[in-house]
């Protein structure tokens, strides 16, 4: 029953009140306590006709009056003067509850102590039930009932809520709980999502977080990523729109990796990690189901990729040999953070033969080089993810995230004569021009560098992205604290 | 499409122009942004690898019909 059409519980501004359950043997331990004591009230939360003797007793099997007055254990015995509590004692004990009611005698016969017994309000079966009854008005989204011979999963495939995968379904007491991951009011905007600009509520990106799995903990970094994906200079209707094929990838910096369990060593890209799987999964369904952006319809790409699904994995910090991503784009040292960027599949790219950081860096040019296409230069962005082996290399010879830059920078201009259109018989290329100076592959701060990966295997990958800098779409870092 | 809207918001006359691949994801956000109709033209496709010669052989072709959802009321 929704809470505005409850009746308020009240007792007796003065006396006692004793809230009990029949199941507990310390409440039938003092039934005849509560039988001889005057000005009491008391709420019983399973069996209506227990305690037996008492002439106030009230039936609170809806656990109302053990909410209101905030019962964690029974029996627990409350004084009340003027409608404002004087004290309360928790379980049987004959000192305290005579002290508390001032009547000496107490329970003759009993022991002197007892513990009492978990209240129905802390039972798991009923928990979620309480939960929505209590904070369900708190969320404004639709709801949507599904017939009872209806199966629960078919139902949001038929209404076009899932990504091709089954998704769990978003229950008030699941959207709730979700909510819990973050201090930000249900209400309250998070983004402006295209292609179709609605406006997404922390509600809203919950509900999505549920649907993909999500724990409640993954919230803030679902949250930071939808803001950091809702940017002009991310672009995610670009993104969507283009007949290109990539899609928004996150990587994660900060405490909050270790924090909620995600993977950055051994299939760090791959499968099997509940974190990463979930969050990009989550800011893929926000898109869906509150931007409105699907395949075939505003979703143009020729191709896609399977990380399309979600594409979210962290940094290794501990182990990398450069700083942090994060802190190498303004996010201060020990802060949380997503970055998201264009993001097309990984490509393995092999060297196991390289021992010196010139040629490794060489062979990483060389994978960096086929990113669109081997002869085009200056449009696509790219990310290259240094694997421990290779990032080895760099550490040994005391290279870091800016010399590797700088050394792939001038592995990356591009001879004009190899890149013209029609070299190497291939029409695709940039068009002549008398000038002979080379070209850079990608532009300034075109290509990210990241760490991530399995102790074992000398090979990194290569993830193209999209168009890069204004028109196209380039790589968002927003910190995940603000959003806990 | 939103750009359509942005232009028509400003009162300027304006017409959404695409090539035919581009029909239904048109729709979808002409319905999105709550337009029932949009005056629109489409060009056959393909686009991307056409030479400037061709590309402005599309746009003669498409000139009566830009003219026409420009104009018509």
């Amino acid at each position: 029953m929704p809470a505005e059409e409850r009746e308020t519980v009240a007792w007796p501004a003065d006396g006692y009140v004793a809230v009990v359950k029949q199941d507990c043997p310390t409440c039938r331990l003092v039934e005849p306590v509560l039988a001889g004591l005057p000005g009491l009230t008391v709420f019983t939360q399973d069996d209506p006709a227990f305690p037996e003797g008492v002439a106030d007793r009230r039936d609170d099997t809806d656990l109302d009056a053990s909410l209101a007055l905030g019962i964690e254990t029974v029996p627990t015995l409350v004084r009340f003067a003027g409608g404002v509590e004087q004290g309360r004692v928790v379980g049987w004990s004959r000192a305290q509850w005579a002290e508390l009611t001032g009547v000496a005698g107490l329970g003759e016969g009993l022991p002197e102590y007892r513990p009492g017994c978990g209240s129905r309000t802390q039972d798991p079966d009923v928990a979620e039930e309480i939960l929505v009854r209590t904070r369900g008005g708190s969320l404004r989204a639709r709801r949507l009932e599904i017939a009872a011979l209806e199966d629960e999963a078919e139902a949001l495939f038929d209404r076009g809520f899932t990504d091709g995968l089954p998704v769990v379904a978003p229950t008030p007491a699941r959207v709730l709980r979700m909510l819990e991951g973050t201090s930000r009011k249900p209400d309250e905007a998070v983004a402006v999502v295209p292609p179709n600009l609605a406006e997404a509520t922390v509600e809203k990106v919950a509900i999505n977080a549920v649907l993909a799995g999500c724990r409640p903990e993954y919230l803030p970094v679902v949250l930071a990523a939808v803001e950091a994906a809702c940017t002009d200079e991310f672009n995610a209707h670009g993104l969507l729109a283009t007949t290109w094929g990539a899609g928004p990838a996150i990587v994660v910096n900060g405490p909050i990796r270790a924090e909620i369990g995600m993977n950055w060593a051994g299939n760090a890209l791959g499968q099997g990690n509940r974190a990463n799987s979930t969050i990009g999964r989550a800011l893929q369904l926000v898109i869906r189901n509150v931007g409105g952006g699907r395949p075939q319809e505003v979703d143009r790409a020729a191709l896609g990729h399977p990380g399309k699904v979600g594409f979210c994995f962290a940094e290794d910090e501990e182990g990398s040999p450069f700083e942090p991503l994060a802190q190498s784009r303004g996010v201060p040292p020990g802060r949380s953070a997503v970055t998201v960027f264009a993001a097309e599949g990984p490509r393995g790219l092999a060297d196991q033969i390289s021992r010196t950081p010139e040629s490794l860096a060489r062979s990483l040019a060389q994978g960096l080089r086929s990113v669109c296409h081997w002869k085009l230069p200056g449009g696509f962005d790219a990310s290259l993810v240094l694997s421990p082996e290779h990032g080895r290399t760099f550490r040994e010879a005391g290279w870091d995230r800016a010399r590797l830059h700088w050394e792939l920078d001038e592995l990356l201009l591009l001879d004009r004569a190899e890149i013209t259109r029609g070299a190497g018989g291939i029409e695709e290329g940039v068009p002549a021009r008398a000038s002979d100076r080379p070209v850079p592959k990608f532009r300034p701060g075109g290509y990210m560098i990241m760490y991530a990966g399995g102790g074992a295997g000398m090979f990194s990958a290569v993830i193209g992205g999209w168009a890069g800098g204004p028109g196209g779409s380039a790589p968002v870092t927003r910190e995940v604290d603000p959003w806990r | 499409m939103h750009d359509f809207a942005a232009l028509e918001g400003r009162g300027v006359i304006a017409a959404f122009l695409a090539s035919t691949q581009f029909v239904v994801a048109a729709a979808a956000q002409a319905k999105a942004l709550g337009y029932r109709e949009v005056p629109s033209v489409f060009v056959p496709h393909p686009i991307q690898d056409r030479t400037d010669a061709e590309m402005r052989a599309l746009a003669d072709a498409a000139l009566e019909e830009v003219l026409a959802a420009v104009t018509r009321r």
